[in-house]
């Protein structure tokens, strides 16, 4: 099922993808280029504080740079504080709009700062609700919706045919009797009896037994191997988090929100004050202004007011996340040890690229996961797959391995070495 | 030719009883009732098949149901927002004091699950005791209150209990009645303060101390002596020679822990290898911690004690006090006048301690210390302790104001005078003529129950404060955690009822400390956080003289001595009342880890019990285990079953206080006798030494002794010399000149542990034998409480024991060294036939041995090879795993274990409402180690040398690419041991101290002979005992 739904939303996606390019085509060609550097320099420079329709950490920036002319913009980008110092009255009352300093850009250039001006006068072309929404509500129903829908159309063309024969046969009859042949009704009795003939077939019998049982044998063997695997495993979430979307399109690097998979067992799943440091500002508005009701989830658990901007703490209700990886208890899993100790060989032994994220090689391609569903068995033998096979030999550089590798080097001539070899497939070692 | 000690572990092994005989054939304590199967009820019914069949199938389906049952739901919660120093999976450490010593508290994702040392510490950073190893348990007691009480109201907050206490002041100040604050020795500076203020604020305020078990004897013969009101200093650290008259100072003593690291630098593998040991002798009645580690131990009746010291003092100046005679012990009388040579040989350089409240005997004890030059050096009367402050007089007469119906309010902090005040019933009666009786507790206790307001206090790991434990030593403590339930600290109230300018405690401690203590060491506040201890430079110890005219004391010693010897050595014996070594005054009682902790002699657990000589029961006509009721002279009786200890003195009993609490909570309730009754007070100070008589009740009761659960059938595991034999030869006494043939079944499959090595190495020279480790171990690996009755089955799950054996110096015979066998060369081997010809007497006594005992993880272990499933396997680094999940209890791992250390779940009691009094309920688990599997019933386990720290040691290196250092891994009860008994470290790392420790010619390994290759040695015992004082040992 998983295949099917797969391919569906391939499908989605690329027809998704390719809507979506031909219109940013479309009116790239409108734009002019300073616009487009406009865009890209608002993103990294400005958007971690500034929206362009609301305000946010900042003010919002068309409204604001409609305000003031470029001859006073240039010089309050580039160092604001030294322009209020100097005594500008304008830049004395921008600042006295919102209570953060705003950080001076002083390596951006005249032009630059333009182009981002011209950028924010402009705003960001409104997308077309139609297909933008469309192409939401199919997406979101794909996987259900188009299984359903094979089905469907499965059903359908069986009764379809179903009706069609019995059509034929009822057409071929009446052209019989009017042919005057009569026909024979004897069909049924000869069938029943066609059935029972088959049972005393003893090969016929001795055949299906065994089909049967093979069939019957092989689903509980694969059955029983899969008890209590939840690969692919894809709870629904309180929040409806995209990792596609934050991993992927916004290539947000896997630790900036587990934060501590590099020095601790556990990855940790982000504290909201992870998500505010960008959503505080990303509000992803509807048309009617309203805040991402996703993101709004955001705010209610910290009991937070994107309106006045403060916090209420005795609105806040921790957000309930359901586990995906469930280790159990009694097997010990470090990240840092992987993340960080084993990195190397990981990315060798799983075929990683170098632009891959070294969690991929467990947690599969999280970047492309809408939702995020358990990619590897997590059974004992998956583990210790790796400690057999993974390449450990770099590791002689490392100051810790370094007398470690070389002892067992004198037993081992030229054998590779791998966790097992040191002791990585010993019951203590997870098991404590 | 060396001595030919006999060793047995308990009377059942010595007395050879039928029973022992019995059980010790079987490897288990209890028969496996394999006959009772086999004979009606086995073989003899019949199942017909059908009903096999249907069972079988009905057992099958529901298995497959069962199994088809969802995988649940894991929710996972984050912070909201993450504290920063926060990390998941990270334990996070911060520096508190627990009861005056500075230790460090680990926490995790908020939680304190361990006390662990702070290296920072000065005379703390050894160890912990096994008190503050415990604690971290307290904190999460089911049985503390959770909201503060108003006995009138129903429901009560801070703010009626603010307004109805400060009502009720004003009208007690209106009256000008007196106001009493009644506290165990208070040594916080900024408590001290608080109460200061509050007595500004309400003039007609005393500060009452008081300590149920008191020193008050030592600090007024001081005033007395020297005009210095002090508990000195004692640095046993510097004493070549250590006379102790009943003064338990490395267990209960004034500070046990601080003590044993002071004792054991002079008598450890290092000391020793610079050819140097101290020299111990021990006089006391009953069979204490100290006794155990002395080299030579003399019991004396505790009547016999002031004429010791009198005898003593007579030899050592020369003078001729009268009532110095020690009557028909003549052993005693020697062994005295033998000291006294030795002292006078060590000036300057012994020390002579007493456990004696009684100030004259203190006196005479002072006198003694000054005559031999121990002041300004064994003994720092300038740099003195505040542990103890408690003035027993003071109490006394509170008790009499009360009665007057002069006091209009009490307050009662840290205190429980209701449960161990000498004569609680004239307490409680005269506390019923107070108006305003307010206690600040964290539970309802026997006397919180009698008080109007119970204002909760939280423990101390949820507290802000400080102790100033010696002169010039503070330490800080600091929450680790926010108060779990609605408290408020006890200073904080004083500060709000005295309506202070400052009400907030944490600012007080503050701005106490930046005003009295930072400015002379030039420190910040973050850096006492930090360090947790500050020390202003030390003074320097003065000698002190001594010139007092001593006929006085030496009269008034010699009366009380008169009036305690109305023994008649049958029914009517001189009982001495002790301090437990596990749960102290009774304050720990609700503590299941300490509950549940053995005795470190008698190995008793959950009870207390009167000790008896062997030869003295049998004169009074009592068994072990009777019930017998102890009647002292005011007609107060209590019934406690009877405990044979051999070394106790003739004519003595012994009993521990602080059992018998009724309104501890639910572990502690009622588990043993309150003996506070049979305390004196006398002279202005409390007695711990009484008449009591006995008489038989028919009852018996057997306790829950860890004693005898294994029987080592006469083999040769524990190895000892004189010191005089261990300096012609470093091998005296360790076999080690005498290697047995082994054989060996893996010559060609060897383990090859290239990598690490992980090993240990024991100093039983070191070991004093106190527990703390064994608590430490229970703390760090989730080690279930099983209780009284699992105890008795013999089903305690402690990974690690300390095996005590007592030994008897027989002189070598013909007749010993027929028996002496397995070719050893100090022929110290118990055969059973031997122990039978001992005489009572020569029990009493007897030397002892402490010899901790855990999985020796051995090279070629005997459990590994019969586990039919592989859930115990060796591992390259040269440890024993134990896979839990993996085992499926067939026991045959723990049937052939020679060491007998592993130990079986029969229940699974992380779950299981039989053991809901001790750690199975939501609340008290959250005390469990997040990095060890708690066990589930019917699999076996056993030491796994802290796994969990070894693994998380070699990441930290990993993580930052060095090698791991000596010294990085540190197993739990080495941690705790504040004596280093435990070495542990990389045997593959020739310059670790346990690769040096190891290459000790002391060092053995217990049943070597059999192979199994160890990965445990153990050093020899080493004995400072020579012709002289070997005599006296036969």
């Amino acid at each position: 099922m998983r295949n099917i739904s797969f391919i569906f939303k391939k499908v989605w996606k690329s027809t998704f993808v390719l809507a979506a390019l031909s219109f940013l085509i479309l009116t790239g060609a409108q734009a002019q280029t300073d616009l487009v550097e406009g865009k890209t320099l608002f993103k990294s420079k400005c958007a971690s504080c500034h929206a362009l329709d609301y305000d946010g950490t900042g003010p919002a920036l068309t409204a604001g740079v409609n305000k003031h002319d470029d001859a006073f913009l240039i010089p309050w980008i580039k160092n604001n504080a030294a322009l209020i110092a100097s005594g500008n009255k304008e830049a004395i009352e921008t600042s006295k709009l919102k209570t953060s300093e705003m950080t001076a850009f002083p390596t951006l250039t005249d032009a630059q700062i333009l182009n981002i001006v011209a950028y924010a006068k402009a705003g960001e072309p409104k997308a077309d609700p139609a297909v933008g929404g469309g192409a939401a509500v199919v997406d979101e129903g794909a996987s259900g919706l188009s299984i359903a829908g094979v089905i469907a159309i499965i059903i359908l063309s069986i009764i379809v045919l179903v009706v069609l024969g019995r059509a034929v046969k009822m057409l071929e009859r009446l052209i019989l009797e009017k042919q005057g042949i009569a026909v024979v009704e004897e069909e049924s009795v000869s069938l029943v009896a066609g059935v029972r003939g088959l049972f005393k077939n003893k090969k016929f019998v001795f055949f299906t037994v065994l089909c049967l049982v093979m069939v019957l044998g092989s689903f509980g063997w694969m059955g029983m191997w899969e008890t209590g695997v939840h690969t692919g495993y894809q709870p629904a979430q309180p929040i409806k988090f995209s990792h596609e979307l934050h991993a992927g399109i916004n290539q947000i690097d896997c630790q900036y929100c587990h934060t501590s998979a590099f020095k601790s067992k556990n990855s940790t799943i982000p504290s909201l004050n992870v998500c505010m440091n960008c959503h505080k500002n990303v509000q992803a508005r509807t048309e009617d202004g309203a805040v991402s009701p996703e993101i709004q989830k955001i705010y209610n658990a910290l009991g937070y007011d994107p309106e006045a901007q403060t916090y209420d703490k005795t609105k806040e209700k921790p957000v309930e996340w359901v586990r995906v990886h469930n280790l159990p208890d009694f097997a010990y899993f470090n990240h840092s040890q992987h993340v960080v100790v084993g990195e190397e060989a990981i990315r060798k032994e799983k075929g990683l690229k170098p632009t891959d994220q070294v969690c991929f090689a467990c947690h599969g391609p999280v970047n492309t996961m809408e939702e995020v569903y358990q990619y590897s068995p997590l059974t004992m033998k998956w583990c210790i797959d790796c400690h057999r096979n993974a390449d450990i030999s770099s590791k002689k550089d490392d100051a810790f391995y370094t007398n470690i590798i070389k002892a067992h080097e004198k037993i081992k001539k030229g054998e590779k070495i791998t966790p097992a070899l040191l002791g990585g497939l010993e019951c203590g070692k997870c098991h404590y | 030719m060396e001595s030919n000690k006999k060793y047995w572990k308990g009377l059942e092994e010595y007395k050879n009883t039928p029973d022992f005989v019995e059980n010790n054939k079987n490897e288990f304590a209890e028969p496996i009732p394999i006959e009772d199967v086999l004979s009606e009820a086995g073989l003899s019914t019949v199942t017909p098949r059908r009903d096999f069949l249907k069972a079988l199938g009905f057992g099958l389906g529901a298995v497959t149901l069962a199994a088809c049952q969802k995988a649940p739901v894991h929710k996972s919660i984050p912070y909201l927002i993450r504290p920063e120093e926060v990390v998941p999976g990270i334990p996070n450490y911060y520096v508190s004091t627990f009861k005056g010593q500075s230790v460090l508290v680990k926490t995790v994702v908020g939680r304190p699950i361990k006390i662990e040392v702070n290296p920072n510490a000065g005379v703390f950073s050894t160890g912990t005791d096994a008190q503050a190893q415990a604690s971290v348990l307290d904190l999460y007691d089911v049985s503390k209150l959770k909201n503060p009480l108003l006995k009138k109201d129903e429901v009560t907050s801070w703010a009626d209990i603010d307004t109805f206490v400060k009502g009720e002041l004003n009208k007690v100040q209106a009256s000008g009645k007196k106001i009493r604050i009644v506290s165990s020795s208070l040594n916080s500076p900024s408590a001290k303060a608080v109460v200061t203020d509050f007595t500004a604020k309400y003039p007609t305020t005393k500060h009452v101390q008081y300590d149920a078990v008191s020193y008050t004897g030592i600090i007024k013969a001081n005033e007395n002596s020297f005009g210095k009101a002090v508990l000195p200093k004692y640095n046993f650290d510097k004493a070549d020679l250590i006379v102790s008259f009943g003064a338990d100072f490395l267990g209960t003593w004034i500070s046990g822990e601080e003590f044993t690291a002071q004792y054991v630098s002079n008598r450890n593998y290092k000391s020793l290898e610079n050819k140097k040991m101290s020299r111990h002798f021990q006089f006391e009645s009953g069979m204490s911690l100290t006794g155990t580690n002395a080299d030579t131990r003399v019991p004396i009746k505790l009547s016999e004690e002031g004429p010791a010291l009198i005898t003593l003092y007579n030899a050592v100046t020369g003078a001729n006090l009268s009532g110095g005679t020690l009557g028909n012990n003549t052993t005693a009388d020697k062994v005295v006048k033998l000291v006294a040579k030795e002292l006078l040989q060590n000036k300057g350089k012994s020390v002579v301690v007493s456990g004696s409240n009684d100030v004259s005997t203190q006196i005479l004890v002072n006198a003694i210390n000054a005559a031999i030059g121990s002041y300004g050096t064994t003994i720092d009367l300038d740099n003195a302790c505040k542990r103890y402050e408690g003035n027993d007089a003071e109490f006394a007469e509170l008790i009499n104001e009360m009665t007057r119906g002069e006091v209009g309010a009490v307050f009662f902090l840290d205190s429980n005078p209701a449960y161990d005040s000498v004569n609680a019933k004239a307490f409680t009666d005269a506390l019923g003529k107070v108006s305003l009786k307010v206690s600040f507790a964290d539970r309802v206790d026997e006397t919180s129950d009698l008080c109007d307001v119970v204002a909760i206090t939280p423990n101390y790991l949820e507290s802000w404060g400080d102790a100033n434990t010696y002169e010039g030593f503070y330490s800080i403590v600091q929450p680790t955690i926010n108060p779990v339930f609605n408290s408020r600290q006890a200073e904080q109230s004083f500060l709000i009822w005295s309506d202070a300018t400052v009400q907030d405690y944490y600012q007080y401690v503050r701005n106490n400390w930046e005003k009295n203590v930072l400015p002379s060491v030039g420190k910040s506040w973050n850096d006492v956080l930090q360090a947790g201890v500050i020390s202003t430079t030390a003074k320097t110890a003065g000698a002190y003289t001594f010139s007092m005219s001593l006929d006085a004391v030496a009269s008034s010693i010699a009366t009380s001595s008169k009036a305690l010897a109305k023994g008649n050595g049958k029914d009517v014996l001189e009982l001495h009342v002790y301090e437990s070594v596990a749960i102290r005054d009774g304050k720990y009682a609700n503590n299941a880890f300490l509950q549940e902790l053995p005795d470190p002699v008698s190995k008793v657990t959950w009870d207390n019990y009167i000790a008896l000589a062997p030869k003295q029961a049998e004169a009074s006509g009592y068994k072990e285990f009777d019930i017998v009721t102890i009647k002292n002279a005011q007609g107060v009786s209590i019934d406690l079953p009877v405990l044979i200890q051999p070394g106790q003195a003739m004519g003595t009993a012994s009993v521990a206080l602080g059992y018998g609490r009724t309104k501890v909570g639910k572990a502690g309730d009622n588990v043993g006798k309150n003996a506070f009754p049979f305390v004196t007070f006398s002279n202005g100070t409390l007695k711990y030494a009484t008449t009591a008589t006995l008489a038989a009740t028919g009852g018996r009761e057997e306790l829950a002794q860890t004693q005898t659960h294994y029987s080592f059938e006469g083999r040769n595991i524990i190895r000892e010399a004189t010191l005089k034999d261990y300096l012609k030869d470093p091998a005296a006494g360790s076999g080690n000149h005498h290697k047995h043939k082994v054989y060996d079944l893996w010559t060609t499959d060897k383990h090859e542990m290239v990598g690490n090595n992980w090993v240990m190495a024991i100093d039983l020279n070191a070991c004093t034998g106190c527990g703390s480790c064994i608590v430490a171990c229970n703390v760090e690996n989730n080690i279930p409480v099983v209780g009284k009755d699992e105890v008795r089955k013999r089903r305690e799950m402690h990974w690690l024991r300390i095996d005590r054996y007592y030994s008897y110096n027989q002189e070598p015979s013909a007749k010993a060294d027929d028996h002496g066998g397995h070719g050893s060369s100090n022929g110290a081997v118990t055969k059973e036939k031997e122990i039978a010809h001992l005489e009572a007497d020569q029990m009493n006594n007897v030397s002892v041995v402490h010899q901790p005992m855990m999985c020796q993880h051995c090279d070629h272990a005997p459990c590994e090879t019969v586990c039919p499933v592989l859930a115990t396997v060796h591992s390259s680094d040269g440890l024993n795993h134990m896979a839990y999940n993996r085992c499926v209890g067939t026991r045959y791992c723990a049937n052939n274990c020679p060491y007998k250390v592993r130990r079986f779940n029969w229940f699974n009691y992380w779950n299981d409402s039989r053991f809901d009094n001790y750690l199975n309920n939501e609340f008290t688990q959250l005390v469990l180690n997040p990095d060890v599997t708690t066990r589930s019933r019917g699999v076996m386990e056993k030491c796994s040398m802290c796994i969990q720290r070894i693994q998380t040691g070699k990441l930290a290196a990993k993580l930052e690419k060095r090698p791991l250092k000596d010294g990085d891994i540190k197993m739990a009860c080495q941690q705790a041991c504040s004596a280093n008994a435990i070495i542990f470290g990389d045997k593959n790392d020739p310059n670790s101290e346990v690769s040096k420790a190891l290459k000790s010619e002391r060092i053995y390994y217990v049943l070597e002979e059999i192979n199994v290759e160890p990965g445990i040695g153990y050093m020899t015992k080493i004995r400072n005992i020579d012709s002289e004082t070997k005599e006296v040992h036969v």
